[in-house]
């Protein structure tokens, strides 16, 4: 089985206090922490283990800055075989489908079984990278997959649906999976593995080296138009739960998530 | 530790001979019991480190990337942040805002260079320590650093829970940035730091905890206190700061300086003390002992007592201990104080 893992190096925000850049349209980022986007890293585990249950190879890539080449030298170190890192400054980020024909580049060309990326990114939360990767390749896909079996020529993909439902469908190989968080548990990339790693194949490549026309990447060529980025007002709602003591006020409290539809 | 748990540390030792077994016994859970307490060592004959070899066990298991959750979620943010709690090393130094507050210059000698630990850098509940010691070191007119944005964790805790390359890695680089700023000596504030850079190869000031340096500023009578801490206290000695380190008269000198404290002292203290289980990694690694937890034991002990108030010199033993202090529904009446917080009512 030949695997590709798109992966993207994403900023924390889960607790970080988040502002506005100067030019209204990016988030300042400089005290944000970064990380690997935490469903792809279930993706690159998925992959590993894959690897281990039934041979093959994994092939990392990813477009980001020559700082995301940590987290992908991690993902390397976890049982990746080699990677791609792609930058450019052409490229029209915003656009999902720009980076979906962007990866699609890298990985076309290439014997290629199964593709599989995070089912949403934690920054911009588009939900699409993979799907239209799959409308790129020309193969068909599963979104928020959550089990994944390997069968002669196929995989079986167990997607989460809302409700805690299940459907199962089997894909022909190639294919893409895009996976939810919880699938497996990522390992740890020990920092004996990531010294290792640095001997693997890491290709750095631009536009030009994926022969990749700029214009059908950048901002040009895209029909979304980045307009604004803003932080709502905090509305300030609170209300305090009055009681004697602290079974009158639970009471109260039950009443008021019962009411609001909470339980 | 083998109080709560099945961790039979002579055992392990003994087995650890044997090569074939090696990766059974990484395998036992018993193994990231550990609280890194030292007792074992202190009490050992043959002066052995039995503890050595439980964190080489925990290093095959980290080493194969099948650790705890929490556990790799901690290593991989010192590797990538230079903290273990997920925060940006670029926020390391938020506590300082609203002071003013000496930072290091490069090649520039300064007499006591600050090292501040990564739960106080960021840890609202325990930031008072480093800003109290600011406030601290001005009245005293001590010539001291605080380091900048550089800063990162001592590796103390990567340590413990297997991860040697990443220590030597923090190691390494600590060493390196702590010599571009000389100084006589090196103060920490947490105790689990001054363990870890006394490993240090090649650091050249000497290493010291806060509360050896206001021990002798009290001493030489550079430090004094206008207000009064009319409490009952009794001191918990940090695991890492007594038996590890032999720091048991400092810090009772510095709360003896304070007026109107009444300072009381655990049947178990000293050498003797009961670990909270706040080191060793165990911050990352919840036990799966049902006994009680030792720094529940702990608040008990104080409240037979009748402390009003733990002290303590440790950001590990702060929050296991509060934690405790919470559990056993003593909130009321007792509260757990780092000995800087106290100071820290007494100054002005």
């Amino acid at each position: 089985m030949k695997t590709f893992v798109a992966i993207k190096y994403v900023p924390d925000t889960s607790e970080a206090e988040i502002n506005l850049d100067s030019t209204g349209m990016g988030v300042d980022t400089s005290r944000f922490s970064f990380d690997i986007n935490e469903a792809d890293n279930y993706a690159v585990e998925e992959a590993v283990q894959i690897k281990e249950n039934h041979g093959g190879s994994v092939s990392v890539v990813s477009i980001g800055p020559q700082d995301s080449e940590v987290t992908i030298r991690m993902a390397l170190a976890k049982g990746g075989d080699n990677a791609i890192r792609i930058e450019d400054s052409r490229i029209f980020e915003h656009d999902p489908l720009a980076v979906a024909k962007v990866l699609a580049s890298s990985i076309k060309d290439q014997e290629c079984d199964l593709v599989m990326t995070g089912c949403m990114a934690n920054d911009d939360g588009n939900m699409s990278v993979g799907v239209a990767l799959a409308e790129e390749l020309g193969v068909p896909h599963a979104a928020m997959v959550k089990q994944v079996e390997v069968l002669d020529g196929k995989v079986r993909a167990h997607r989460e649906l809302e409700g805690g439902l299940m459907e199962v469908v089997e894909l022909t190989l190639p294919a893409v999976l895009t996976i939810q968080t919880g699938i497996n548990e990522p390992r740890y990339a020990p920092i004996k593995g990531i010294r290792q790693a640095k001997k693997k194949e890491l290709k750095v490549m631009s536009l030009d080296d994926l022969g990749l026309p700029a214009d059908q990447v950048d901002e040009s060529a895209s029909k979304i138009k980045l307009n604004q980025m803003y932080i709502p007002e905090v509305e300030a709602k609170a209300e305090f739960i009055e009681g004697e003591d602290a079974e009158e006020k639970a009471v109260k409290l039950a009443e008021v998530l019962k009411k609001g539809g909470l339980v | 530790m083998t109080v709560r748990t099945n961790l039979n540390v002579r055992r392990l030792v003994y087995d650890s001979y044997n090569e074939e077994l090696l990766e059974e016994l990484a395998r036992l859970p018993e193994v990231w019991d550990c609280t890194g307490c030292h007792t074992c060592a202190v009490r050992c004959p043959k002066g052995l480190k039995p503890v050595e070899v439980l964190y080489a066990l925990r290093q095959q298991m980290v080493e194969s990337g099948k650790v705890q959750p929490t556990v790799r979620d901690a290593l991989e943010s010192v590797f990538l942040e230079g903290n273990p709690w997920g925060k940006p090393r670029a926020t390391r130094f938020d506590w300082m805002e609203g002071l003013d507050v000496k930072t290091a210059e490069e090649g520039e000698q300064v007499e006591y260079l600050f090292f501040v630990c990564c739960s106080i850098a960021y840890d609202p509940k325990l930031q008072v320590v480093a800003q109290n010691m600011v406030k601290i070191l001005e009245k005293a007119g001590v010539d001291y650093a605080f380091l900048g944005e550089e800063e990162a964790c001592c590796a103390s805790e990567v340590q413990a829970l297997g991860e040697e390359d990443l220590f030597e890695e923090m190691s390494e680089e600590n060493t390196e940035l702590l010599n571009k700023y000389p100084a006589q000596k090196i103060v920490t504030l947490s105790p689990h730091c001054l363990s870890a850079l006394k490993k240090y190869e090649g650091l050249e000031a000497e290493i010291i905890h806060y509360t050896e340096l206001l021990a002798e500023l009290i001493e030489e009578e550079k430090l004094s206190w206008s207000g009064e801490f009319a409490k009952k206290v009794v001191y918990h000695d940090p695991c890492y700061l007594g038996k590890q380190n032999d720091v048991f008269d400092e810090p009772r000198k510095v709360l003896q300086s304070v007026p109107g404290i009444e300072l009381v002292e655990f049947t178990r203290s000293r050498e003797r003390s009961l670990c909270c289980e706040g080191g060793g990694g165990k911050m990352w690694v919840e036990s799966e002992s049902t006994e009680e937890r030792l720094a529940e034991t702990r608040a008990k002990s104080a409240g037979a007592l009748e402390a009003q108030v733990i002290a303590c010199a440790c950001p590990f033993c702060i929050l296991t201990l509060d934690d405790a202090v919470k559990a056993v529904g003593y909130e009321e009446e007792m509260e757990v104080l780092e000995i800087t917080e106290i100071l820290g009512k007494v100054m002005e």
